[in-house]
């Protein structure tokens, strides 16, 4: 704006041709586009163009979580749920963060750590459940156990990349002021990885999500993860959805939540 | 009478008859049936493989899957028209909706034949957990809720007279999770397929307090297609029962027979036969040999069983009210079905 300002001093007003690629709240919007979809989805199942065996109306799908509500259970499967992520996730994130900053403010923690990260994220957590389940029983420990080792890597990678990403000039300027090594951490280093930290927390709020149906295929009579894989053995399509439904509504909370702490950790910016 | 005169108009009744080979290969009818790489689907295996099906007319391909849910899916999606395994909670729940029908049975758990171990682990065996009578108060691991072990489960507790909701069943998901579970105690009992009872006896890990087949006999899996195809192509589903049939009748001579005091006897063809199941199940035909069920001869359903099973899973809650065994089942296929309900 100053610029076209200053141009307009010269008397040759030259058009702001900036603008665009600056994604701007649009209300609404998402809502609208979400209610077109379902009407669309609703009507071609009464209508008779889909087969409710292949995908159950909305309509059903909110029937059956009524059904869920009315019979007393749909709590129960959401509050065993949540104590699993918060404990896993809690445990998880951690140990991850507590291993992200060794591997990135000390050498050789980095040279043992990367290769091990590299060699062990990717091992599908769930081929592990018959060790787990001798490991640490079928009790809780295990569940919490499977989202915790989901959570831990992408937040150790996540704290790592983040710290290493703060700008050295800013580090050795800190230095140059004689500060000690204690501060650069505190003040410098952490909250220049907060960012990218945050970032990583989005990502292993999903993975703790995800993981937690594989959780509970230990032996769980209830939490959202058991409901959905008995619904999907049961072949009982709309509530395999409303599980399905209740999972992604707890996603779109956590990033709500994830949302606010970052405008809250990051006013500074 | 179609079949012939296609035949003719190909080639003429003559020539099909002498060269039959080459020309039935053009007219046969190409169908497909789901099936699990198990013996109890053995019928399957010999009819295709000693040609019954090229025999009565069909070109049948058989379609692999890995567990029993994805069979009557398959049936129901279309990818295959007939399909041939155990009754689930989950095969009601399909059928109940118009997508199947039961036209003969597979196999039976029936007196004699060990099929399904209820076994306990040695820790709970000292406590006292020594007989099928005694599983009330106790943790028992399944694969999942509304599995045949589920149902097995729900027939001992009616023939003992225990409750069943006062059994805890654990479900999980797996054959490997339910051994380690078992292996570390974390469950009391565990009912457990042949191989698995037998390699767990084995190593010392726990005891077979008894057999689900000789406690409780029952339908526990079937020949079933889409209702469609019924109405639609009845002279196929036809011919391809008249095939299975075949199967299940050279099934049953080789591997069903028993002597007058119930112990095994090796039946017709026995050794070539197993060869068929075993290359079709991709295992060695001696451990083969060790889990091989009860196939009827005549392909007969108990159907009394069959309503009863969606009885119980209605009672469980687990198969919709309006489901019945009328609509299910087509008696029509094969004559004499076993226990036929009245109504």
């Amino acid at each position: 704006m100053p610029n076209a300002r200053s141009h307009m001093d010269d008397r040759r007003p030259v058009p702001f041709r900036g603008g665009g690629f600056s994604p701007m709240p649009v209300r609404y919007a998402a809502a609208i586009g979400f209610a077109v979809l379902l009407a669309i989805w609703e009507l071609a199942v009464r209508r008779g163009l889909v087969s409710p065996i292949f995908l159950p109306a909305p309509s059903t799908i909110v029937a059956a979580l009524g059904d869920l509500w009315r019979a007393g259970t749909l709590w129960q499967h959401v509050s065993q749920s949540l104590v699993r992520l918060a404990g896993g996730w809690c445990l998880g994130t951690a140990a991850g963060l507590a291993a992200g900053l060794l591997m990135g403010v000390w050498s050789l923690g980095r040279a043992v750590g990367v290769p091990f990260v590299s060699a062990l994220f990717p091992i599908p957590k769930i081929s592990l459940l018959p060790l787990l389940i001798l490991w640490l029983g079928i009790g809780e420990a295990s569940k919490i156990a499977t989202i915790a080792l989901g959570v831990f890597f992408p937040t150790a990678i996540a704290a790592y990349t983040a710290i290493d990403a703060v700008p050295r000039n800013l580090i050795r300027m800190a230095q140059s002021f004689g500060l000690p090594a204690g501060d650069v951490l505190r003040k410098i280093v952490l909250p220049g990885a907060l960012p990218g930290i945050l970032a990583g927390f989005r990502i292993s709020t999903s993975i703790a999500l995800i993981l937690l149906v594989s959780a509970e295929m230990i032996g769980a009579q209830y939490g959202i993860g058991a409901f959905v894989l008995q619904a999907g053995n049961l072949m009982l399509t709309d509530q395999l959805l409303a599980g399905v439904l209740l999972i992604s509504l707890l996603g779109l909370m956590l990033g709500a939540g994830l949302g606010r702490l970052e405008r809250h950790l990051l006013r500074w910016r | 009478m179609i079949r012939l005169s296609r035949r003719a108009a190909v080639a003429g009744a003559l020539a099909a008859l002498s060269a039959p080979s080459v020309l039935r290969a053009q007219t046969l009818r190409k169908t497909s049936v789901g099936v699990l790489r198990l013996s109890s689907s053995g019928p399957v295996f010999i009819a295709a493989e000693r040609g019954y099906w090229r025999e009565a007319g069909l070109d049948v391909e058989l379609k692999f899957f890995t567990a029993a849910q994805q069979v009557p899916v398959a049936v129901t999606s279309g990818d295959t028209e007939f399909g041939v395994t155990g009754l689930t909670a989950s095969f009601f729940n399909l059928a109940g909706k118009g997508a199947l029908k039961i036209v003969a049975s597979q196999s039976r758990e029936a007196k004699g034949f060990p099929l399904v171990a209820y076994m306990v682990t040695n820790a709970a065996y000292e406590k006292g957990f020594r007989s099928v009578r005694d599983f009330a108060g106790k943790r028992v691991g399944i694969t999942t809720t509304g599995s045949t072990f589920h149902y097995e489960l729900g027939l001992l507790a009616k023939k003992y007279g225990f409750d069943l909701s006062a059994v805890t069943l654990v479900p999980l998901q797996t054959l490997p999770n339910m051994q380690a579970a078992f292996k570390g105690g974390q469950v009391d009992a565990i009912l457990a397929p042949v191989t698995l009872a037998r390699a767990l006896t084995a190593d010392g890990s726990g005891r077979i307090l008894a057999w689900a087949g000789d406690e409780t006999p029952w339908q526990l899996g079937a020949l079933f297609t889409s209702p469609r195809a019924i109405a639609e192509k009845r002279d196929v589903v036809e011919r391809f029962v008249r095939g299975y049939l075949r199967g299940t009748s050279d099934f049953n001579a080789a591997f069903n027979q028993r002597d007058a005091a119930g112990n095994e006897v090796r039946g017709t063809n026995f050794a070539e036969t197993i060869g068929v199941v075993a290359r079709a199940v991709q295992q060695a035909p001696e451990l083969v040999a060790v889990g091989l069920p009860f196939v009827d001869a005549l392909g007969r359903l108990d159907v009394g069983d069959i309503y009863n099973q969606i009885a119980f899973w209605q009672q469980a809650g687990l198969v919709g009210k309006d489901v019945t065994g009328k609509e299910i089942v087509d008696l029509s296929f094969v004559r004499g079905h076993l226990n036929v309900p009245k109504n």
